[in-house]
């Protein structure tokens, strides 16, 4: 999304904390796949991009707790999340959606709402954001009581976004929310991520559909080989042809 | 618009079942048939009842981390047998009653299941099943040849007035092993029923069932949720086993740790409908009633295998859902038609 996006007058004033990661070292048994990296939550959507196998879902586990780093540390405002579990990180702001939204396919879309909300020990404070998820996506209201696998992917998107923002979180990381959709509701799944910035949330999104994603983008880095190999605006990206290129095959 | 006459048994099912207390009321009922059962049955038949309890209660504790963690576990008996010898060691070599025996034997399996999770649970799949299955038959290659449980010649436990450990009980009778195996059932699925139904413990289960990266990143707790269904699952087929050794007084680890405990209670589970708290009582009935009836009208069990097998086949292909689903509506009739017509265009039979 651009500076001058008639989305960015509506967003909430007072913005999330930054969740900054700086010197990343991390990967799986004895190898490295993310190499000293530095990356940040930006003001609005932060686009991660990258050939496969670069090491941006490794990134976005790290960021999430999942997957432990190695060296480096991780803070959210003024909060260390260096060594911090993923039920920590959820309780301190930051949501996860996983790759194609992963709903809970036999619960029904109330119970995945309300699984989101478990962090939410006071029942007004459940109340008020399970009104915010239906303000947000009105079109759940019909669903509530019907099994989210039996909803169409961008239906289940909505459940997957709704649940991540019943956690209460005001940034979220979302990996490849169009993944597995339809290209005529790629759109419609970018439309709901843009709601959520709207709101005031803070996005740090991989997406492999370049192109459409490249429009939301507020910030956009690169990947390659677990290295970050561009850090910058939409703008000073379209500078880099070889990157634009070679890597994002545009 | 139908009457209240045109409704189907699937109607007044599911109508009963959509009531908000219809639970409690069913528990209720069956818990009171339960008792007075025994006083209308002949020994024959209340034996046969007690059988169908055990195995209820045993299909049910798999069923939690079967069908509600979605953990195929094929060493779930092997917690069958430890309770039984454990149980065992206790009264023969401690020379303390059946009580004490069974909670040392439920404490003991509770740390075996812990020690055991914490490798296999992280695990998922086929590596979970293959990795459960073959620390079964570790367990029953272990009994075969340790002294304490008696190797290859079993165990006798002691009989008789005062080895139950429970006060006014004299000679443990057929009538003591019902309700004790009636007890423990019935506390089972009450436990199942607000452990899994009704409790946001449930739904944290259901949701790593569903889809386990993302649970975990909506801050639950993945691997403690896991090991928590894993160590309840397997202290309840430790007690069955125990409760079970102590009514049949000889016990062999060819007996009571044979892999076809662990696939009884999945075909149970699974025919009656997976992650349910009805099916395991379903599965349990039917299919424990169709190895005595094979057994009674056969002269032997050798027809109950295949026929366990061509049961699996069945359901896994016409009815995923088991008989439960059937009763709910997820599996219709024209469903069942369309599978056997695809199977029979694919196996060239039409």
């Amino acid at each position: 999304m651009s500076a001058d996006t008639p989305q960015q007058t509506s967003r909430s004033e007072a913005s999330p904390p930054v969740l900054r990661a700086e010197g990343i070292v991390t990967g799986y048994g004895d190898h490295e796949v993310i190499h000293d990296v530095d990356i940040q939550s930006h003001e609005g959507i932060t686009c991660l991009f990258g050939p496969n196998g670069s090491g941006k879902s490794t990134l976005l586990k790290t960021l999430n707790g999942i997957v432990p780093i190695w060296e480096g540390t991780i803070t959210y405002g003024d909060v260390d999340l260096s060594n911090a579990t993923p039920d920590e990180i959820v309780r301190e702001g930051i949501a996860t959606v996983p790759q194609g939204g992963g709903v809970f396919g036999t619960l029904t879309v109330e119970e995945n709402l309300r699984v989101g909300g478990f962090t939410v020990s006071e029942q007004d404070a459940y109340r008020r954001r399970r009104e915010e998820v239906l303000d947000a996506f009105p079109a759940l209201e019909d669903k509530l009581g019907d099994r989210a696998s039996s909803l169409s992917g961008g239906q289940q998107m909505m459940v997957s976004l709704g649940r991540a923002m019943m956690t209460g979180a005001d940034t979220f990381l979302l990996d490849e929310p169009s993944a597995g959709l339809s290209p005529a509701l790629v759109e419609d799944a970018f439309e709901l991520v843009e709601r959520l910035v709207d709101r005031g949330a803070r996005v740090i999104l991989i997406e492999q559909n370049v192109t459409a994603a490249l429009r939301l983008a507020d910030h956009v880095n690169i990947l390659v080989a677990g290295e970050l190999a561009f850090d910058g605006s939409p703008a000073e990206l379209s500078d880099e042809e070889e990157l634009m290129e070679v890597y994002l095959g545009l | 618009m139908g009457t209240e006459n045109d409704l189907t048994v699937r109607d007044r099912f599911q109508a009963l079942l959509g009531r908000d207390d219809a639970h409690l009321w069913l528990f209720g009922i069956g818990a009171v048939v339960l008792a007075v059962l025994p006083f209308a049955l002949s020994t024959f038949w209340t034996r046969i009842a007690l059988g169908a309890l055990m195995w209820i209660g045993l299909a049910q504790s798999w069923n939690m981390i079967g069908g509600y963690a979605g953990y195929l576990d094929f060493g779930h008996g092997a917690y069958f047998g430890v309770g039984a010898f454990v149980t065992g060691i206790v009264m023969v070599e401690l020379e303390l009653p059946f009580v004490a025996g069974l909670l040392i034997a439920g404490v003991f399996c509770a740390v075996l299941a812990y020690v055991v999770g914490v490798p296999t649970l992280r695990l998922s799949g086929a590596y979970f099943a293959i990795a459960t299955w073959a620390f079964a038959e570790a367990i029953k290659e272990l009994a075969l040849i340790l002294e304490i449980t008696g190797g290859t010649y079993g165990m006798t436990f002691p009989t008789g007035p005062g080895t139950s450990g429970i006060p006014l009980v004299g000679w443990p009778d057929e009538m003591f092993f019902y309700y004790l195996m009636m007890v423990l059932t019935l506390g089972t699925i009450a436990l199942a029923y607000f452990l899994f139904e009704h409790s946001e413990f449930g739904f944290r289960v259901k949701a790593i069932r569903d889809h386990e990266d993302a649970a975990q990143s909506l801050g639950i707790d993945a691997t403690k949720i896991k090991r928590r269904v894993y160590v309840i699952s397997c202290v309840i087929a430790a007690l069955f086993g125990g409760a079970n050794a102590y009514y049949i007084t000889f016990i062999h680890p060819n007996d009571v740790l044979a892999p076809i405990i662990t696939d009884q209670m999945i075909i149970m589970a699974l025919l009656g409908g997976l992650g349910t708290i009805g099916g395991p009582i379903i599965g349990g009935v039917l299919i424990f009633l169709l190895n005595r009836l094979s057994s009674l009208f056969l002269g032997n069990t050798t027809i109950y295998l295949p026929l366990i097998g061509l049961l699996i086949m069945v359901t896994v292909l016409f009815a995923p859902s088991g008989v439960i689903g059937i009763l709910r509506g997820e599996v219709g009739r024209e469903d069942v038609k369309q599978n056997l017509r695809e199977l029979a265009e694919k196996f060239d039979i039409l």
